[in-house]
């Protein structure tokens, strides 16, 4: 979003979506880490933060994101969410200890939610500039 | 009349299953839907029983909710083509997308 770069949109859409940049990231984590107080949690408010390339991409649709990139945080995330249950979960920690059991849902919500949006993210990406190119592939 | 036939199949499966399970109503203990209703903020520290339920009584469940997500984006960066496959030689492109899915 930076100003020498020529973009396709009005000013107006840019300023507006540059103004609700930090508000959407804002409720996207706020959704994400009050996930086991009140309604949302991790998918959701992962959604909420894959909501973050929609925007960059209707403000500056250039495919300058290294989707590979993304994709990678993304499974080291799910191994994070695979590994953390079994490791505390279910072999009992979190129930023997109950000192654990917030942070224990703070942290799964928040693995969850980050990788919940980057995974949404790379969709959106590969989904929107799969169809600006414009060119019909043929296989 | 191949097609007459396949939605008549399609549509009396339906009909069967709604027919039977209507009629053959099985109504489960209430044992679980108590117990974590009375239990899950004791069990998981949470105030929010859905929060709960996700994350601690059936963990299996979001697990492998995310690793849905994780093959449905495998399908796409794989068989959705990139823009440089589009600009070029899309046939030789092609054929190096198997090398690049066996790195990974």
């Amino acid at each position: 979003m930076s100003e020498n770069v020529v973009s396709g949109e009005s000013i107006i859409i840019r300023t507006v979506v540059g103004m609700l940049y930090p508000f959407m990231l804002l409720l996207g984590f706020y959704v994400i880490i009050n996930g086991h107080y009140t309604p949302g949690g991790g998918f959701q408010g992962g959604s909420v933060l894959a909501t973050l390339f929609v925007a960059r991409y209707v403000v500056f649709p250039v495919d300058d994101t290294d989707s590979e990139r993304l994709h990678t945080i993304q499974r080291v995330f799910l191994m994070l969410i695979l590994v953390i249950p079994t490791a505390l979960l279910f072999t009992g920690v979190v129930t023997r200890y109950p000192a654990l059991r917030g942070p224990y849902l703070t942290l799964m919500d928040l693995l969850i939610g980050v990788q919940v949006g980057f995974g949404l993210g790379v969709a959106v990406l590969r989904f929107a500039f799969f169809q600006g190119v414009g060119k019909t592939w043929h296989l | 009349m191949r097609r007459f036939l396949a939605a008549l199949l399609v549509v009396g499966t339906f009909a069967i299953v709604t027919v039977v399970s209507v009629r053959n109503r099985v109504e489960l203990a209430p044992f679980t839907y108590d117990y974590i209703v009375q239990n899950f903020h004791d069990d998981t520290d949470s105030k929010n029983a859905v929060a709960a339920i996700l994350l601690s009584y059936r963990m299996y469940d979001t697990m492998f909710e995310a690793l849905i997500l994780l093959a449905a984006i495998i399908g796409m960066t794989q068989f959705l083509p990139r823009p440089s496959d589009m600009n070029g030689d899309a046939r030789s492109d092609a054929a190096q997308e198997p090398e690049d899915a066996a790195d990974e």
